[in-house]
């Protein structure tokens, strides 16, 4: 299978003009990396003293899973909920990108922002129809409102850990690889 | 951990289910006991699935009041507070349990739990229900052999929990019966693990149990499953060891028949030896006369005719007696056997011989004289014979004795010399004139080698006693392989090959025209 799945990159490769979709990325061991290093980034906060601040509230979204309101809703919205999920973490967490001045706390903001971009290709791996929510992020629902670096790294965690993950392990395209 | 690269579509996959790690396992108590010991904060909480959620402290029973006193309070992040009806359990130790059991619950999202005893915070804490989980063990854990040696194959059922099941750890513990510790076994993401590395023809005893791996969800070690045992493979022969004893077998095998072909006369004299078959030795015994000896005896025309067979043998010498010494023995009424009386007065003959040859002729005289006497001694005892032993083309060999005094001191051994006349005459050369040849000195006519045919026969009365004092056995010898060498000399007498043994009286060889000592005959066979 390995083998299969180099000569098809490579087949890509040295066959630019002929665009094919992407193949489906189920294996969930990456989206455990980007959990990981999201845990990384919580964990280096708690030791910023000066420099780790937010100036103005930002506009998280709600981590809460119950399986079974979960499971009531259909893919769209699971899709949709998630994606406006990423969007608005990639917000906050350029906001803070721009008020840190902790060289190393800024390093794990700059990694997770482009993990929330990996993650968004997964989707689109995925065959998840792209959605881009409202600009404004006032009065969306299922968002909450945090003052602290500390609670902006702690929602992205459990939201990669909670509908992020929900979202690739209940995909079609990846129910098909294991049939 | 998975590699990612800067594009996401060239992202690299593993296998799902992989063995992490090997160790001794630790001691797994019951749950409520295992929480107690395994939570350090209170109250202890754990999520049994995606929906029951509980909590519990244990106080002691004296201190303990009423569960009215009590107040279980949580709030999930972001939300308004509810409090949760408290139940007690009685426990081990004098101890109570205060019990806080939940059916909807809410996952990555902090829950703050608060205690109260009459207005009293004791208990405060903070989690997150999808990493307290406490799984129930593994179900149908099942051993198997997989057909290789020192193998086995556990499977088993994991717990039955949606969007977990590839964030399931296992642990799997086995260790050979009668062994109280054991090895454990590190399996992710999979229900089922092979055991390599086992002792072969031994039973083993396998548990499993599982836990959340932590990043997703975690929780807490479950209990272990029922052992369940299983005997390994018995050990098979390495094939190395087998056609290397094959091969050594073979070698040696070949070393044996090389040492039996270059020995195989020497095995086959061992395991078959040669049955002797007279017939040889008794022509005609047993085809003609049917074994009847004294027939044969009969028909062999008589006496002691002995074969060239028997004669000839070469295995060992017959010692040739002498028949009759002249003066001893002329009162003996039965021939030919010598009396052992006659040896010893042989010595003085030995001693008179040595004193010189100028007597020759007085010896001639007595010799024939000897000889005469003897013929009809023997014409007594053997009728029939005549003169076909001179007649006999055979070739026969005359002994003759010195005169000898009958006082002389008898001896019994034959090994003793004696002053023995040795006559040979060839198979064509009649006795007479080979004793004339021999008193003389001269040359004989042919004396040399022995017929292969000739027989033993006694001097027929033809025979011409050489001189006085001899007494001449005429014995047509038939066997013997020893070649006498031309009489042209008298000093040959004395060299004759047919002394084998030790020639005893050293007769200086001009005086020495008798031969003096005893002889061997050696058969040819």
């Amino acid at each position: 299978i390995q083998i299969y799945k180099v000569l098809f990159i490579l087949l890509e490769w040295t066959c630019p003009g002929l665009p094919s979709p992407p193949r489906p990325i189920c294996d969930l061991r990456v989206l455990n990396h980007f959990i990981q290093e999201a845990r990384d980034a919580e964990v280096a906060m708690k030791s910023c003293r000066d420099g780790c601040g937010l100036t103005e509230l930002v506009s998280v979204p709600q981590t809460t899973v119950n399986f079974d309101d979960w499971e009531r809703k259909n893919a769209t919205e699971q899709a949709q909920e998630v994606q406006t999920g990423l969007w608005l973490l990639h917000q906050a967490l350029g906001l803070l990108q721009a008020s840190m001045t902790d060289v190393d706390l800024n390093n794990h903001i700059d990694n997770s922002i482009r993990n929330l971009l990996s993650i968004n290709a997964v989707l689109r791996s995925l065959n998840i129809q792209e959605y881009t929510p409202p600009t404004s992020a006032v009065g969306l629902e299922g968002t909450w409102k945090v003052s602290s670096v500390a609670e902006v790294l702690q929602v992205h965690v459990n939201f990669l850990r909670g509908k992020v993950r929900l979202l690739l392990v209940g995909a079609e395209a990846c129910q098909q690889d294991v049939s | 951990m998975p590699v990612v690269s800067p594009h996401p579509d060239q992202w690299t996959y593993w296998e799902s289910c992989f063995t992490l790690t090997r160790r001794t396992p630790p001691p797994s108590p019951p749950s409520a006991s295992m929480l107690l010991a395994a939570e350090p904060e209170n109250p202890k909480c754990f999520a049994e699935g995606r929906k029951a959620f509980t909590c519990f402290w244990e106080e002691d029973e004296e201190r303990a009041g009423p569960v009215e006193q009590y107040s279980f309070t949580y709030a999930y992040q972001n939300e308004n507070g509810s409090r949760c009806p408290l139940t007690v359990a009685p426990a081990a130790g004098g101890k109570k349990l205060f019990v806080c059991h939940l059916d909807r619950i809410q996952m990555f999202v902090q829950l703050d739990i608060q205690v109260h005893r009459e207005s009293v915070m004791i208990h405060n804490r903070s989690l997150l229900v999808e990493l307290v989980f406490l799984l129930d063990p593994p179900e149908n854990v099942t051993v198997s052999s997989t057909g290789h040696q020192g193998q086995l194959n556990v499977s088993w059922v994991p717990p039955p929990l949606k969007y977990m099941d590839d964030s399931m750890i296992y642990e799997v513990m086995y260790a050979k019966e009668g062994d109280p510790a054991g090895q454990v076994e590190v399996a992710r993401a999979c229900s089922e693990l092979i055991l390599r590395g086992l002792q072969a023809a031994t039973r083993y005893r396998v548990e499993v149990r599982v836990r959340l791996d932590g990043i997703t969800y975690s929780g807490y070690w479950s209990a272990w499953s029922d052992p369940v045992w299983m005997e390994t493979l018995p050990a098979d022969l390495d094939p190395l060891i087998v056609s290397l004893t094959f091969i050594i077998t073979f070698i040696l095998f070949l070393l044996c028949l090389i040492v039996l072909l270059s020995h195989h006369r020497f095995f086959i004299k061992k395991v078959w030896p040669t049955i002797p078959v007279p017939d040889s030795k008794f022509q005609g015994l047993f085809t003609v006369y049917g074994g009847d000896l004294q027939e044969w005896l009969r028909q062999t025309s008589g006496g002691l005719w002995v074969t060239s067979a028997l004669l000839y043998s070469e295995e060992r010498p017959s010692p040739v007696e002498v028949l009759s010494e002249l003066n001893l023995c002329r009162s003996l009424a039965s021939p030919p056997l010598p009396p052992k009386a006659c040896n010893a007065s042989t010595q003085r003959d030995e001693r008179e011989l040595s004193n010189g040859s100028d007597s020759a002729q007085t010896d001639e005289w007595r010799a024939t004289q000897q000889q005469h006497w003897l013929m009809e001694r023997l014409r007594e005892t053997r009728p029939g014979m005549g003169s076909s032993l001179l007649e006999s083309q055979d070739t026969y060999v005359t002994l003759s004795t010195n005169n000898h005094s009958e006082e002389d001191h008898v001896d019994d051994t034959l090994e003793e010399a004696l002053p023995l006349e040795m006559h040979v005459a060839s198979r064509k050369t009649p006795l007479s004139e080979f004793h004339s040849d021999l008193g003389s000195g001269q040359q004989s006519s042919g004396s040399g080698r022995l017929s292969s045919q000739s027989s033993f026969e006694y001097p027929s009365q033809g025979w011409t006693p050489k001189g006085p004092g001899y007494t001449y056995m005429a014995v047509a010898d038939s066997g013997v392989s020893m070649d006498y060498s031309p009489m042209s000399r008298v000093d040959d007498l004395g060299k004759v090959a047919l002394y084998a043994n030790e020639y005893k009286n050293e007769i200086p060889p001009h005086r020495r025209p008798f031969l003096t000592r005893q002889y061997h005959v050696h058969d040819d066979g």
